[in-house]
Formats: C-alpha cells, structure tokens, sequence
C-alpha cells in the first residue's frame, strides 16, 4: 500500500464507520454492526502502519497534494503508530464490552458515531505533522469527549462534564496562544520546518521560543492531568457509565502525554536546562499527589481515576530525565498504561453491573461468587502496580534505570515508594471489594441474578483480551522494549523525520 | 411570530434564501463563500419558516413526502397507470383528490440523514485523489466549465458535502430545540 492511504485510513476509517452509523440513525443493532467493523478495520490499519513505519521509520503524505512546509502534513514514526495500534486494541475491546455494558438508550443516541469520532481525533493528533492542525485535532477530541461524557444526560454526567469542559477550553485556548507565538516567532507550524528552525542556534527570535514552551506546556499539563493542574480529572471521569469511562480514562490523558513528549523532544529543546528540573518537579508531586489522593477514596471508580494521574508522573518522569532510556521507558508506561487502566475500569464495570455500586464499603465476597473475574482483577492490578514479572514492573525498571544513570535520585526514590503506595492501593480494592465478606447491612435483592452464559462471556471477552496482551508485554517484555527504545531513538534523532517530511514535497 | 405578513413573506422569501445558498456555496472556489456559509444561509430558509408555521409544519413540507401508489390492477394499461401515478403524485396530492385505496409511503429526510450525506460526499471526495496515486484530498478537476456554476471537480464536491453537512446540523439543533 502506498504512505499516502496507509497514513490516511485511520483517519478515514473511523470516520466512515461514524457515518456508517449516522444513516442507520437510532437503528442500534444496524450501528453496532458498522461500529464494529470499523474498529476491526481500524486496528488492522494501524498495523499495517506500524509494519510500514518498521521498516521505513518514517513515512509522510502531503494531503491536498501541496509541498510540506505549506500543505497539512501527516506524518508517523513508531512513537505515533505504537500510540495508534494501542488505541485500536482498547478500541476494539471497549466496543466489546458495550455490546452488553451500556444501556441500549445511550447505544441507541449516538454512542457509536461518538466514540468512532474521538478515535478520528486520536488517529489525528497521532499522525499529524503540523502545529495548528495538533490544536484543530485536539478540539475534535475534546468536543467528543465532552459529548461522550454527557451522553445520557444523568446529573452527575453533566457536573462531571461541565468541569470537563470548562478547564479543558481554558486550556485549548492556551494552546491556540501558544501556536500563535510559535507561528510569529518562527513564520512556520509545519513541526519538521519548526524542528529546523528551532535548531539553528543564530536564530534572532530563538530566546523567546521558552515562552511559547509554557503555554503548551500548561496546555497540554491540563489536558494531560499533571500537577497542579489535574484536579478536573478525578471529578469527572468517574462520572459516565463504565464503556465510555473507560476508553477516556484509558487513552486521552495519555495523548496529552504524547503530545508533550513529541513537542518536547521536536520544538523545546532549546531551554532543556530549565524546563527539565521544572518537570521533574512536576512529575514528582504528580505520582505523589495522584497516589496519596487514590488512597483517600472509597469507591472503586474513583480510586482507578486517581492512579491514572499517578501514573501520568512516571510519564512525566522520563521525560524529565530526557535520556534515549528514559523516554523509551516512557513510551513503553504509556503503552503499558494505556491497557491495564482500560482493563481496570472495565473490571470494575463488570462488578458494578452485577452488583449495581461502586462504593467498597457496599462490595464484598466477588472472590466466592466470581473466581475468574477476581484473577482477572488481581494480574491486571498487580501490573499497574509494578510487581515483576508482569508489564509495569518493565517500564518502571527502565525509569528507575534512567533516573539513577543520570543522577536523579531523589525522583527515583518517589518514583519507587509511588509503586509501594500503589500497591497497598490495589489491595485495598482487593481487600474490600474481592476477599472480604459480604457485608450484612446490603440487601440480598440488589444482587442481579446471574446472568446468563453468552453475556457474561461477552463481557469477559475484551478482559481476556486486554490481559493477554498485558500478560505478553509482562512476560515476554522484549519485542515492547526495543519498540520503544527505537521509538525514542527516532524522537531524539530528529533527522529522518525532517528528511522525510521535508523531502517528499514534490508535487506528483 | 405567527404574523400573517411574516409568513406570507417566509413563502417567498424561502426559495430565495435556499438559490442564494446554492448561489453562495458555488461562488465560494474563487471568491467568499462556499459550503460552510451556504449551508448556514440555506438552514436560514428552514428557521424562518419554523419560526413562521411552527417545526412541524417545516418537517412535513420539506422534509417528509407522501409517495402514493397502488399495485396495478389488471384492468389497467400500463401508460394509463404510470399517468395515474404522476398525477397522484404531482399535483393532486390532497387526500380528497386521490382515490382512498391508494396506499401511500412516507419518505422521510432526516437531518441526521444529511449529515451522514454530507460528511460521505466531503469525505469521499478526497478518496477520489488517493484513486489516483497522489496524496489524499488533491484536487481533480473537470475539463470545461459550466454557465454560472464554473468548473466542476472534487472541491467542488468537497464544498457541496460542507454544504449538507452543516445544513443537516442546524436543522437537527433547531428542530429538537424548537420540540422542548
């Protein structure tokens, strides 16, 4: 296949398939059957993307056929299509789980077409190769989000979504000033002319790049759900139903994540010297913040949305240590991440559909009635915490690695008692919600009954699958690892990158 | 706003404001216009006669059509009953004039209907550029060039999809808004 089509499809698959959905408008079985069938497309397009980009490293099209610093460039290197083939995984899989997680009437309004459409934003915030266009894509997933977060229209929904809402165009309009800055500083927004630009050092405006740095910094800190800024996440991602929560939770904070390491690797490398004590800062109080706020919680949902800000510091943190390592190990929590929190909060919709809360004080005894689910739960919880052999223990290792290479100690220290903090977290959830008894003030009635085999399956289906994926990352970490560390190491030699985006300006 | 003056003149005025949208949503390739500012002016059209005979009304006069037809029945020649299916449909469409056994079907143009329109055509003319080698979305233009509309090719096609899409967009809000 041509780079032209391989680097358009994601875009254009999920975007047929929200199509696809509109003409069948309210027929729900008709639209979860095209729904389907685009994410399966979708994740067979991502891997042949990620097949091309292994063996070309990079690959670029120029839409609308007009040469590179001028025309919308897409563009995808591994970081970007290791991001897409994730994303088409947990796609996949939380569309699985709606099939009998969701209620028919948010099926029925437009769940589909939204949900396809925030992966369009996600495919285009991956693959685009142009400042502005990063801002536009953005926007797509946000309002998507914000549509997804609402749907349904409960109370909580909507105060969790206006929260949502709210901070997040405060923060798109920062990065609308700060890519305004760039376009007056430099006279360009395509990311490989930037790239150039930003590193000729007798540049006059070159100075000035650190300011517009912090505009996307702070930008992209609130949407990625860094310290200070992450106070919206916990209030609003708990909110949804679980089959929507958990794509959010799962993806889109980790895109904010992406996007700074591309920026910060690409554009701000000119004031290293003071953005990285900055974020490692930052990435410090993140996990520490983040996992002290988990432990405070009692409800299930709530607790997985505070870990999520947590781990977004050990992101953060081999950003900030800025070694090939480091931002390999990076990448590698990301992907890592991306799974198990799905996996998490899809677990944690499977109890609450059968036993209709997500408060630990109501839950108990899951172990005696569901064994499976339990062992489920525990693989995927001890992975989030870091427990070796499973798969965070791997990305931990290469940060803690990292970090003690170059010094860092005292981040490293945070980092390793975060996992400590984390762990005992899980076994609060594990304690509470799986081994305890039932406790006797609960009502026997609020029990559903069980329900029968063919749905049950359905639900345990996308958990099955995400937990093999998360047991062969564990297990069999190799193949991720060097993934990842050529990943970063196209990141920080930014050469084919330029080379490619540049030189394929030709007109055909 | 259910003014007599206002909406007799919403009957004039509504095939006006949906030429000048066609009008717009053409000029918009060499001069301002085009398929976002089309659609908007076209939905325009649509408020107003809303705003004149209530949403429902607007519903059932442009966006829902009674096919009328009936199985041929022997006796029939074919001409006669292909007439007799025009003039059902054309300009005797009032339920009096048409013979009651007639069954009729109900077409209906949902706006969500447009919008899925709008988006295939928007998207897929893009495609069209993939079709041929270069990169998605380059523009294919037609030979020739037409009275007013000017030269045809896939931006054209692009712009048109804008068109309907935005339209199907202020329709579905102002029809939903106005059921509340």
């Amino acid at each position: 296949m041509p780079s032209d089509l391989l680097l358009v499809l994601p875009l254009l698959i999920p975007l047929y398939g929200a199509l696809l959905c509109l003409a069948f408008w309210q027929r729900e079985q008709w639209m979860a059957v095209m729904a389907g069938l685009a994410q399966m497309v979708w994740l067979l397009s991502t891997v042949f993307l990620m097949q091309r980009v292994l063996a070309q490293e990079v690959i670029a099209t120029q839409v609308g056929n007009w040469p590179a610093p001028y025309g919308i460039t897409l563009a995808a290197d591994v970081f970007s299509a290791l991001m897409l083939v994730a994303a088409a995984v947990i796609g996949l899989s939380v569309y699985l789980f709606s099939l009998q997680g969701l209620d028919v009437t948010r099926r029925r309004f437009g769940y589909y077409p939204l949900l396809l459409l925030l992966q369009m934003g996600v495919s285009g915030v991956c693959l685009t190769g142009d400042l502005f266009n990063l801002y536009v894509w953005f926007e797509v997933l946000l309002i998507c989000c914000f549509a997804l977060l609402s749907l349904g229209g409960s109370k909580g929904q909507l105060e969790g979504a206006i929260k949502y809402v709210t901070i997040n165009f405060l923060a798109s309009g920062l990065l609308l000033s700060g890519v305004g800055i760039t376009y007056s500083l430099f006279g360009s927004l395509n990311l490989a002319e930037l790239a150039l630009l930003v590193r000729q050092p007798e540049h006059p405006n070159l100075p000035l790049l650190s300011m517009a740095s912090v505009f996307f910094l702070v930008g992209f800190g609130v949407k990625a759900a860094i310290f200070p800024l992450f106070f919206w996440l916990p209030a609003s991602y708990h909110t949804p139903p679980i089959a929507i929560s958990s794509f959010i939770a799962g993806l889109i904070t980790k895109v904010g994540m992406y996007t700074l390491i591309r920026l910060f690797t690409l554009l701000f490398i000119s004031d290293l010297g003071f953005v990285l004590p900055l974020l490692a800062l930052l990435a410090g109080f993140t996990m520490l913040i983040g996992v002290i706020g988990a432990a405070a919680q009692t409800d299930f949902k709530k607790i997985l949305s505070f870990h999520i800000i947590s781990q977004i510091g050990y992101m953060l943190m081999g950003l900030a240590i800025y070694t090939p390592l480091a931002i390999a190990g990076s990448i590698f929590f990301i992907i890592h991440n991306i799974f198990v929190k799905t996996n998490l909060f899809l677990i944690s919709g499977v109890v609450a559909q059968r036993y209709r809360t997500f408060s630990l004080k109501k839950l108990g005894g899951v172990y005696l009635l569901q064994p499976v689910l339990s062992v489920l739960f525990l693989l995927s919880a001890l992975s989030l915490a870091g427990t070796p052999p499973l798969s965070g223990f791997w990305g931990k290792l290469m940060l803690a690695r990292a970090g003690l290479e170059a010094g860092n100690y005292t981040l490293v220290g945070v980092s390793l008692c975060v996992s400590l903090i984390t762990l005992f977290s899980m076994t609060k959830i594990w304690n509470e919600v799986f081994w305890k008894p039932r406790p006797l003030a609960v009502k026997k009635d609020t029990i559903m009954a069980p329900v029968n085999p063919i749905r049950l399956w359905q639900l345990y289906l996308p958990i099955v699958l995400l937990l093999a994926f998360i047991l062969f990352i564990g297990l069999y970490a190799r193949p991720l690892v060097r993934l990842s560390e050529r990943a970063a190491d196209g990141l920080l030699h930014i050469d084919t990158y330029t080379n490619t985006v540049l030189s394929n300006n030709k007109v055909k | 706003m259910r003014t007599i003056i206002f909406a007799t003149a919403i009957r004039y005025l509504t095939p006006l404001f949906l030429l000048f949208s066609v009008y717009i949503l053409f000029r918009g390739h060499n001069h301002p216009g085009g398929g976002f500012i089309g659609g908007l002016i076209g939905s325009i059209a649509f408020v107003f006669h809303a705003l004149a005979h209530g949403s429902d009304r607007t519903v059932n006069t442009y966006f829902r059509m009674r096919v009328y037809s009936q199985g041929k029945q022997p006796e029939h020649d074919t001409p006669q009953y292909m007439w007799d299916l025009v003039r059902a449909n054309t300009w005797r469409r009032s339920e009096e004039v048409t013979p009651s056994n007639w069954r009729y079907y109900i077409i209906r143009v949902r706006p969500a209907y447009m919008m899925a329109l709008g988006l295939f055509m928007a998207a897929t003319s893009g495609v069209l550029g993939l079709l041929q080698g270069k990169p998605y979305m380059s523009a294919i233009w037609l030979e020739g060039k037409l009275p007013i509309i000017g030269t045809l090719g896939t931006p054209t096609l692009f712009d048109a999809g804008v068109y309907l899409l935005v339209l199907g967009m202020v329709l579905k809000m102002v029809f939903t808004m106005s059921k509340e």
